[in-house]
């Protein structure tokens, strides 16, 4: 039997559309299993993989200078082994020669940088030996196993004397041992180091008196790698918990079987999307196939629950209540799939390639829901058995049934509506308080991916407590010209630079080539005390570099500085990662390099009405004209390019309006060179000066762990209010075009607001950050929150065109749409909440937080949806009533066989 | 026992079947046999529904 009965006239199309799939059932289904098949396929080549460098917003500064010296300097990916004895100290054969093969071991493991591994026990780490006739030499702590106590307590020494060893690779109590290497970005294979570093330098070792720490980022990963299996348990418990509950709400298997039709033909969609585009599954993102599936069994949940109900409204005619739930939801399930969709797409503004990816894929799943739920299904239900007319009556009389019509019953008198206002009025003042604890980065110094007390941030907690700090900030010090490390003003600086940083509370300490510098000066001087400063001459400086660098190859020397002596790095170890001290951190950086480089200049600059105004000039640094461009002079000249009172207008091309303009115009121009043309604005008129940045080098921020991190967390803040406003617009644009309504925006996205931030005090009061982890999925539970409200106002419409008043139309959208509403919201808090079993933190926290996100919007649409709408009774539903769509029959050509 | 994908996707499929045999063989014959004594017992709504249910013919098409 085709479409030859009465249809609704303005849904005529969509009740043709929907029998038209009927008829072409076949095709439709072996191109639906053919692709699905294909994509089944991909999906099952999914690996498992993190790749850092999609971890960072390429595009950023910090990153640009990270991923141009970190295969010198280090980078972000450090491994830290600490050997630490219970009795006696490391100083004995057996334990020297444990960290020995430990280094040697951890030398093996696959992707270490060989040239970057810090430790007593390897050849780039070295001391100052003076030979008979006052020869002096860099030579390894240890060139081979130790045999003797002698030669241990020999190491002690040389240890105890070397400024650049003892309470950097060795504790002050000589009770510990650290050993770190870098390991190579192109080449991390976290599961592989995780096992190898287990296997070479960890498990042979361990004894009563020993005990073995380790941390840092590819450490943590291995972990989180294997938990991945988590997963798997997750998957079984969700399944078969929803199945027993959706076979429970619709009295029958088919209700159980259908949405898992959906969710798996989806997930096959997806997953081989992921693999078709060259991305992989990442461990921390598990939670988000649950969520995006659990969304897509939420639409089939709907469908069939408004199937069950034209079935009986059509008399128990099969066809014709497939085609009526088909075009009855085909609105609100296309408009829901559309704002999850692009409300998920707007992920794509941040500039990292993995949360891009995850944007298009996540987008695609979603539309992949399309297929599943839109396309197939009028051809599924046709070839599955109808449901039994007895059981959709008595299902449909059942105490779930029961229960939603007293709930909504009390929803909607005075007191209820008065009871939700004040609730949500509340709620919203409480959260408002509180959600100015959010954090963008990691508001906690242990790592929020794993639980407090897990073996990775027990590990992390003690090498912490013994060095200090461990996680690196790396500050490059590019010179103009060869040789600008041999500067003794430019290595002041950087001694400077670390003493002014180390008075920061979260940095443990600092190193960098003074440090070398002042170790070789002073055992140059017999090691005396008041040797340990910099030389006043680039002579004296060269020389002792040359004593300590002469026996090692560029390899190893390059860690330190480059072989031209152009470029060095001043690193900060850092005591934790939080995003507040990471700020702090690089804003003092950039405080001192400001600083000096006004000091040098020889001028102070004020903020004046808008202008950056020069207040004062140092009359003790002396210029000089060489041909059109000022130098510093080291003769008094009496002369000066600045003068009290001047207005910088520009640097170069870079235009400046304020101070913080000034520090980025001033960095940005001396870069690269030192020549900057500087226009001024002097008694009203405007002059311009071309001055020599008197400085040898220009710092440049951030490389190391710490500095990838200030740049992701930097790019999260600038990009999270947009996001959020494209995000709200996409969803208004797209429901403006459904309903055809300027308002219906307002009565969908406000409840939607008020729940992001209820879930946004949430975060910031269990500590759980705005990092790039936690974003995309907070953005998913955003757009995901509004299809609830959906149904319920496609309901609503479709209501008061039968029936003409408003209260009673939502009473009737809110017992049948809200009913299956309710479900959906269950299923979908189950999907998620069961990760909260994980032993990945991050993954728990967010299983939780998505399920609450689901909990507060499902919440929003039953209550604050119908209760506005009843009390602002909008023009969009009302301008509706009386309004019922003539039936009328279906054109000729589709009603026809 | 850590669960595999395998390993979870025979417990996955093995409990669907499980769901169907007993919807089939156990629920549904004992949820009519409810509703049948309800009906029998005088409850109105039951016996209401049982009619209808009962005169009612399933179209396919």
């Amino acid at each position: 039997m085709a479409l030859d009965y009465d249809v609704p006239e303005d849904k005529r199309v969509l009740y043709w559309l929907g029998d038209k799939l009927i008829e072409h059932r076949l095709p439709i289904t072996i191109l639906v299993v053919l692709v699905t098949g294909m994509f089944a396929y991909w999906a099952f080549q999914l690996r498992l993989v993190t790749s850092f460098g999609d971890l960072l917003p390429q595009s950023h500064e910090y990153i640009k200078i990270h991923n141009r010296f970190s295969g010198s300097f280090g980078g972000a990916n450090n491994i830290m082994i600490m050997m630490e004895v219970k009795d006696g100290t490391i100083f004995t054969p057996e334990n020297l020669n444990k960290i020995w093969r430990m280094t040697h071991g951890l030398d093996k493991v696959y992707g270490v940088n060989h040239n970057q591994i810090d430790s007593i026990a390897h050849r780039t780490v070295r001391y100052l030996k003076v030979a008979a006739g006052g020869t002096m030499r860099a030579q390894p702590v240890m060139n081979s196993e130790v045999k003797t106590e002698d030669e241990a307590n020999l190491i002690r020494r040389n240890v105890h004397n070397s400024e650049n060893i003892y309470g950097l690779l060795v504790s002050l109590d000589d009770k510990a041992a650290l050993i770190r290497a870098n390991f190579i970005e192109g080449k991390l294979d976290y599961q592989r180091i995780f096992t190898e570093v287990n296997a070479n330098s960890v498990d042979p070792f361990l004894d009563d008196n020993t005990e073995i720490y380790v941390a840092g980022e590819p450490r943590l990963y291995g972990w989180v790698y294997s938990y991945s299996g988590d997963v798997f348990f997750i998957l079984v418990v969700t399944y078969c918990i929803e199945w027993i509950l959706r076979w429970m709400y619709f009295h029958d298997w088919r209700g159980a079987l259908r949405p898992t039709i959906t969710g798996l033909i989806a997930a096959f969609w997806g997953m081989g999307f992921i693999y078709l585009i060259g991305l992989a599954l990442d461990p921390l993102m598990l939670v988000m196939p649950f969520l995006i599936t659990a969304r897509a069994v939420s639409h089939a949940i709907q469908m069939h629950d408004r199937y069950y109900e034209e079935f009986e409204k059509s008399g128990w005619h099969k066809r014709r209540a497939i085609v009526a739930s088909f075009g009855e939801l085909f609105v609100p399930m296309m408009s829901g799939i559309a704002t999850d969709a692009f409300g998920v797409l707007v992920i794509l503004l941040v500039p990292v390639i993995m949360l891009q990816k995850l944007a298009i894929t996540a987008s695609w799943w979603i539309l992949a829901i399309t297929i599943s739920e839109m396309l197939l299904n009028p051809v599924v239900y046709y070839y599955l058995k109808p449901p039994e007319p007895e059981l959709v009556l008595m299902r449909d009389r059942g105490g779930f049934r029961k229960g939603i019509n007293w709930w909504v019953a009390r929803l909607l008198s005075r007191t209820g509506m008065v009871v939700t206002l004040v609730s949500w009025f509340l709620a919203t003042a409480v959260s408002l308080y509180f959600v100015r604890g959010l954090t963008f980065g990691d508001p906690t110094s242990a790592s929020p991916l794993l639980k407090l007390d897990s073996p990775y941030n027990v590990s992390h907690k003690r090498i912490q407590d013994k060095f200090g700090g461990v996680e690196p900030l790396i500050v490059v010090a590019e010179g103009y010209d060869r040789d600008a490390m041999k500067e003794p003003k430019m290595l002041r600086r950087m001694e400077e630079f670390q003493r002014v940083m180390e008075r920061d509370e979260s940095i443990g300490y600092s190193f960098s080539l003074t440090d070398i510098i002042r170790a070789v000066d002073m055992v140059f001087h017999e090691l005396e005390p008041k040797w340990g400063v910099i030389p006043n001459t680039w002579v004296d400086v060269g020389s002792l570099f040359f004593i300590y660098f002469s026996g090692s190859p560029p390899t190893e020397t390059a860690k330190y500085v480059d072989p031209s002596y152009t470029t060095a790095h001043v690193t900060f170890f850092c005591k934790d990662h939080k995003g507040d001290n990471i700020r702090r951190i690089i804003h003092r950086c950039k405080q001192f390099i400001y600083g000096s480089q006004t000091k040098d200049l020889g001028i102070k600059l004020e903020e004046r009405d808008g202008k950056v105004v020069i207040a004062d000039v140092d009359k003790e640094v002396q210029w000089e004209k060489a041909g059109p461009s000022w130098i510093v002079s080291e003769h008094a000249t009496g002369e000066t390019p600045f003068k009290a009172g001047d207005v910088v207008l520009a640097l170069g091309k870079n235009e400046v309006t304020d101070l913080d303009s000034f520090k980025f115009a001033v960095n940005k121009q001396t870069a690269n060179k030192t020549l900057v043309d500087w226009k001024l604005q002097r008694n009203g008129t405007v002059v311009e000066e071309t001055i020599v940045a008197p400085w040898k080098a220009a710092f440049k921020l951030a490389g190391g762990l710490i500095g990838t991190l200030a740049a992701a967390n930097e790019e999260l803040i600038t990009n999270d209010l947009m996001m959020n406003f494209l995000g709200f617009l996409s969803m208004y644009i797209i429901v403006l075009f459904t309903y055809r309504s300027f308002a219906v925006g307002f009565y969908l996205l406000a409840p939607l607001l008020l729940a992001n931030v209820i879930i946004n005090a949430y975060m910031a009061l269990n500590d759980i950050g705005v990092n790039i982890h936690t974003l995309p999925l907070v953005t998913v539970g955003l757009g995901f929150g509004i299809d609830y409200g959906l149904y319920i106002i496609s309901r609503a419409i479709e209501e008061i065109r039968i029936r003409g008043d408003l209260r009673d139309s939502l009473r009737e959208a809110l017992e049948t749409s809200g009913k299956a509403v309710t479900f959906t919201a269950v299923t979908m808090i189950i999907s998620t909440i069961f990760w909260v079993t994980s032993n990945v933190r991050f993954n728990a926290e967010m299983g939780l937080l998505l399920a609450l996100w689901m909990a507060i919007s499902y919440i929003a649409s039953q209550t604050l949806i119908p209760v506005m709408i009843v009390l602002m009774k909008p023009r969009f539903i009302t301008r509706e009533a009386n309004l019922a769509p003539k039936m009328v029959p279906s054109s000729t050509d589709s009603t026809e066989r | 026992m850590e669960l595999g994908m395998w390993s979870s996707v025979t417990i996955v499929t093995a409990f669907s079947f499980l769901v169907i045999f007993l919807d089939g063989y156990v629920v549904k014959p004992w949820r009519e046999r409810r509703w049948e004594r309800r009906a029998a017992s005088g409850d109105k709504e039951a016996a209401e529904l049982l009619r209808i249910a009962k005169s009612a013919k399933v179209s396919e098409e």
